[in-house]
């Protein structure tokens, strides 16, 4: 039977909470494909974080927490501690990750904790409204930056970079794009695997969209994703 | 108009709440009332309850605070919660009768009227005119003038005006609000329902299946698809937003509005060879 959604998202809570051609439902309908195609609905434990990430604390049909902004990796952290053949996945915002939970991530990658955390970066706090954040590109124009982002703010912070440099040699840290979901769904797999068969910290960046906040239709979103990718290079981060 | 004059508006967030409200006070105060005005909302972009409180008077305001509404409006069924303690038996409530039943309403709301705001938007107008045919009706009931509450209303949405023919079409929108009639009608149930159960469409090599209930028409399919074999059609989604239709000849199940879709509306398939 010709489905229309991956078998683990939680169908009776559809249509999600996420805006319209918002990219997080882009990210979770290959994260859902990653998950049926691994087979591992049943060992998945999720965390989702503050901002629009929380949205989906329904969204896939397997146990969810939610935890203070920024610091849903060492929760998970912990979790898998206790139960270790549990696969954790810990996803959030740009803002959650590069921001206010930075030393999290920063020391999970360097303990090599395995755990996958998948970092939505939609160049904005979204759901505060869309303030200019650290990977908001220069000129940019933002509640908080009215005349465009200033370049002397930095020409965006780019988050798996940072945390190459200290992460442990077997981590796998990668950024990918929704405006290209068969990389998209290869990167999650590889990630979730890292952690699976290796038992390695994982990290996934994900440009995303964000149409409420850009205020853009579905093309310029599209648009302005590719235009991202000038600024935050696709692939495996070396 | 009585002397004192208790408001209350109440929908969700991006249904324009408060710019209705700033109409209405900005104009009555040049009419030379006295108001009060005081917007509820949370710093959410969705789902969050958006209120105004509003007091129009002919004498001096004291206290911008107030128990019981003489006029409640209610834009949104999720939004009657917050303002329950606000309406008793002499309470006129407005309501989006498009969207929202008699049945969702307090039961002390005895003299409720109904306007279907979001169909005759969506139907005549533009959808996001709704608010333009609440402002109308109720500037209208408070004896506003027609012409300053107008300019007020292109004064603060002016630059939403993209063109000469959006604006003609929210102007047209706003009068039609005050023209309305509240008629008596049986307002149990919602007139304005997205379509509801899956959309098959089949031919020799392929079969197509759409949702409009979970659809929310953000065209992300239709940007994607290599060979325009998407648009959109007159079938409307779960946010009263229109839904993509299919054109199965020109299709070639490249399977890209599946991928793509955020909501998981829409996927397309090759038939299996029967054998
Ligand atoms: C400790 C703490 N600080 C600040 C906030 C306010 N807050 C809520 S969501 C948010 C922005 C989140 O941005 P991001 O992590 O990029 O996620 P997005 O909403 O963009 O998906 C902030 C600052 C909070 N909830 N908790
Ligand atoms: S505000 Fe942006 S990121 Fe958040 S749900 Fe809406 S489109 Fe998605
Ligand atoms: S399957 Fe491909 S060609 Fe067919 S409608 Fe979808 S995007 Fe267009
Ligand atoms: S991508 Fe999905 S939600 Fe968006 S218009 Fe197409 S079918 Fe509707």
């Amino acid at each position: 039977m010709l489905s229309t959604i991956p078998k683990s998202w939680n169908v009776k809570l559809k249509p999600h909470l996420f805006c319209p051609g918002c990219g997080h439902g882009i990210t979770f309908k290959q994260l859902g494909f990653a998950i049926d195609g691994l087979g591992i609905q049943k060992e998945i434990t999720m965390g989702v974080d503050i901002g629009c990430s929380l949205l989906a604390w329904n969204f896939l049909d397997v146990p969810t927490i939610q935890t203070h902004h920024g610091r849903t990796t060492p929760l998970l952290v912990g979790y898998k501690l206790v139960k270790p053949k549990r696969i954790v996945i810990s996803y959030m915002g740009d803002g959650a990750a590069w921001g206010i939970g930075l030393q999290n991530i920063i020391h999970a990658a360097y303990r090599n904790n395995p755990v996958t955390v998948i970092v939505i970066n939609n160049e904005n706090f979204a759901m505060t409204g869309g303030q200019s954040s650290y990977t908001t590109l220069p000129g940019t124009i933002t509640p908080t930056s009215p005349v465009g982002k200033s370049p002397e703010l930095g020409a965006g912070f780019k988050g798996p970079e940072l945390i190459r440099n200290v992460a442990h040699k077997d981590a796998y840290i990668a950024r990918t794009t929704v405006t290209n979901p068969i990389h998209l769904l290869s990167t999650l797999k590889k990630a979730i695997l890292a952690q699976k068969e290796n038992n390695n910290f994982a990290l996934v960046e994900v440009l995303s969209i964000c149409p409420t906040n850009w205020k853009t239709g579905a093309k310029a979103s599209l648009d302005m994703a590719f235009e991202m990718e000038k600024t935050y290079p696709i692939g495996e981060v070396k | 108009m009585i002397d004192t004059t208790k408001i209350i508006l109440a929908g969700e967030g991006g249904q324009g709440i408060q710019t209705i409200a700033k109409v209405i006070t900005e104009v009555a105060a040049e009419q030379g009332l006295d108001v009060s005005y005081i917007p509820v909302f949370g710093v959410e972009q969705r789902g969050t309850p958006s209120v105004a409180f509003i007091i129009l008077s002919h004498e001096k305001i004291y206290y911008p605070r107030f128990d019981s509404a003489d006029y409640a409006i209610i834009l949104q069924k999720r939004a009657v919660a917050s303002v329950l303690a606000y309406i008793n038996k002499k309470t006129k409530v407005v309501f989006d009768s498009s969207t929202v039943s008699v049945r969702d309403l307090p039961d002390e709301a005895i003299h409720s009227f109904g306007i279907p705001a979001t169909q005759i938007a969506t139907e005549k107008f533009t959808p996001k005119a709704f608010n333009l045919i609440v402002a109308g009706k109720l500037s209208r009931v408070l004896n506003l003038d027609e012409d300053q509450v107008w300019q007020k209303i292109e004064k603060l949405l002016g630059k939403k005006f993209k063109t000469p023919e959006i604006k003609e079409k929210s102007r047209q929108a706003y009068l039609s609000g005050r023209k309305y009639i509240f008629e008596l009608k049986d307002f149990s149930r919602p007139t304005f329902q997205p379509a509801t159960g899956k959309i098959i469409i089949k031919n020799a090599e392929k079969t197509a299946q759409i949702l409009p209930e979970r659809c929310k028409g953000c065209g992300i399919c239709i940007v994607k698809c290599p060979v325009g074999a998407l648009k959109f059609s007159d079938t409307l989604g779960v946010f009263a937003t229109p839904v993509p239709e299919i054109d199965l000849e020109k299709c070639i199940a490249c399977g890209n509005c599946f991928r793509f879709c955020p909501d998981g509306a829409i996927a397309v398939e090759k038939n299996k060879k029967l054998k």
